[in-house]
């Protein structure tokens, strides 16, 4: 008995749980989608509470300001894109990324079969029209790689209506919805990854302010271990955070979360991920990135690339 | 004189205070340039971006002056329409109130897909949200009519054409001028939202600063655009002020 308790003890000692635990809310710049699964799964599944966090996710939706709200401090925590962190950082925003999901780019083209397309090249150096969300540096890099010469590209309207009904029409979206949306609606798409292109930004980033991560140092460890563990759950078996994200996102279907988690998967762990853990990143890549945004000008000065991530 | 001075003179030096003590709350870092850029960044984006802004500011004013024309001409026509048949305004009136209530962001995507891509859907966009004050404004002033008038042209035996030129158009005039006021802002407001999507103008323009993230930029477009709807506004304003200062109180005490 008194062994008990005295094991009792050390476990609570352990897990901290004396200490009220500390709370972090984490914005999203999208709605619940496979490719927030991981966060989902570790906070339903209690792994960031067993590190003595609690977490609280906010959905976002078009347009989401996640870097000024972390950088305003509304949220301590945001899921941003590592193109993002740089544009931010370049205009004054002191934020730094301390885990990347997506190892390769889940953005992505989808074109129609019929037009026969093999490669990413194609879609850029036929005519057509590429709906495209504008601002985007991706775009920018594939202008100045590809010379549009004979393509066209508008505004993205969301959704995939438009490219249902014109053959013609390329349209971005995520390897892990709209290609399976597109799917369903009896179109049939092909798909090619814009990094592809050699432009191959860190995607779904976890990112905080500079002061929080130097002032927090077990915090962040902790909340990184328990991703990782979040992530790793989901990617074994997904169905549970999937049914919990269809409900709070009931615009996306259950067979498309399935058969979203299932794409996305291989971009998320990769050889190197399983080298060196779940959400690495690395100097060369910041480095790559970096030098990428400033070659298409869309920053006018970068910092040193370890200064972008922890 | 000394009346004219501080009617002038109080509400720029009211700018001039608000300004500096912005710039100067954003210097020492009580505010994060980040969030809310500073005036001298915003100023700094208009001469930089100069180019840019004024010529997509050209574009939507010229999309805002057509989508506004359209709206004076089919709304008024649409008001005495409904106005001359009990039949007519009964059956349609309610319907004239889902241009109203519609969410203009939400049927904007809409929009590019039925007009295409640039100006037209533009139009739409700044039409839809602009032509209901018209009908409601013009609708009224034609129903409140002077009843002592209307017994006066009855008593006269003047036919329905005459008393509507002579009688209630006239009347109506007020009314429709105060509708022209609120339908001209929002024109300016529907014709942004219809750019975002549209891909053209000064909604464009914030659209793409908004995802590089250049929040001055945003400020400054934000800036021209409301100069636009000012301008707009004032014009109505003189308008009505010139046809109305003859003889109706609202507008005789201008001067």
């Amino acid at each position: 008995m008194k062994k008990m308790m005295i094991c009792f003890l050390v476990w609570g000692l352990q897990s901290a749980s004396w200490a009220a635990p500390v709370k972090l809310r984490l914005a999203l710049n999208w709605k619940p989608e496979p490719e927030f699964g991981g966060f989902y799964e570790a906070v339903h599944k209690g792994f960031y509470q067993k590190k003595g966090l609690e977490v609280e996710i906010l959905p976002g939706g078009v347009g989401t300001p996640v870097i000024q709200m972390v950088e305003g401090q509304k949220v301590e925590m945001g899921i941003s894109n590592a193109d993002e962190v740089i544009l931010g950082r370049s205009r004054g925003a002191e934020v730094i990324s301390i885990f990347a999901v997506f190892q390769t780019s889940p953005m992505a083209l989808l074109t129609h079969e019929e037009r026969g397309f093999k490669e990413l090249k194609d879609v850029f150096e036929n005519s057509g029209t590429v709906a495209a969300e504008r601002g985007l540096p991706y775009i920018q890099f594939c202008e100045k790689k590809y010379g549009f010469k004979k393509v066209k590209i508008v505004p993205f309207l969301g959704g995939i209506s438009q490219f249902l009904s014109d053959k013609n029409l390329t349209q971005q979206g995520f390897i892990a919805a709209e290609p399976i949306l597109a799917r369903k609606e009896g179109a049939r798409p092909k798909t090619f990854l814009i990094a592809d292109s050699g432009y191959n930004p860190y995607f779904t980033v976890v990112v905080v302010r500079n002061d929080f991560a130097e002032k927090n140092p077990d915090l962040i460890k902790n909340f990184v271990a328990a991703t990782q563990e979040g992530w790793r759950s989901y990617l074994s078996d997904p169905s549970e955070a999937n049914a919990r994200m269809a409900k709070l996102n009931p615009t996306m279907d259950p067979e498309t979360f399935k058969l979203g988690a299932v794409a996305q998967a291989p971009l998320i762990q990769t050889a190197e991920t399983k080298k060196r853990g779940l959400g690495f990143q690395s100097k060369e890549r910041w480095k790559q990135l970096a030098d990428q945004l400033l070659e298409i000008k869309v920053v006018s000065k970068t910092f040193p690339p370890e200064t972008y991530y922890k | 004189m000394n009346q004219k001075l501080k009617k002038i003179g109080l509400p720029i030096c009211a700018f001039v205070a608000m300004i500096t003590l912005w710039e100067f709350a954003a210097r020492i870092k009580w505010i994060n340039p980040f969030i809310l850029p500073e005036p001298s960044q915003i100023l700094n984006s208009l001469i930089q971006d100069k180019v840019e802004l004024w010529s997509a500011l050209g574009v939507t004013a010229f999309s805002v002056t057509i989508s506004f024309g359209l709206s004076v001409v089919l709304g008024i026509s649409t008001a005495i329409l409904l106005f001359t048949s009990e039949t007519v305004l009964y059956a349609f009136y309610p319907y004239t109130i889902f241009f109203q209530t519609v969410p203009i962001i939400a049927i904007a995507p809409l929009l590019v897909i039925w007009f295409g891509y640039g100006i037209p859907a533009v139009v739409a966009s700044g039409f839809i949200v602009s032509v209901f004050p018209v009908i409601a404004s013009t609708l009224t002033g034609l129903l409140s009519a002077d009843p002592a008038l209307k017994d006066l042209f009855r008593l006269y035996g003047a036919t329905r054409m005459q008393a509507l030129v002579k009688l209630y158009l006239p009347g109506s005039l007020p009314f429709v001028m105060n509708g022209l006021r609120i339908s001209g802002g929002l024109a300016v407001i529907g014709a942004i939202v219809g750019e975002f999507l549209g891909g053209v103008g000064i909604g464009s323009i914030i659209d793409v600063a908004r995802a590089q993230q250049r929040i001055d930029k945003v400020f400054a477009a934000v800036l021209l655009a409301s100069g636009l709807g000012l301008l707009l506004i004032k014009l109505i304003d003189l308008t009505s002020y010139v046809l109305l200062k003859n003889w109706h109180p609202s507008e005789g005490s201008e001067e």
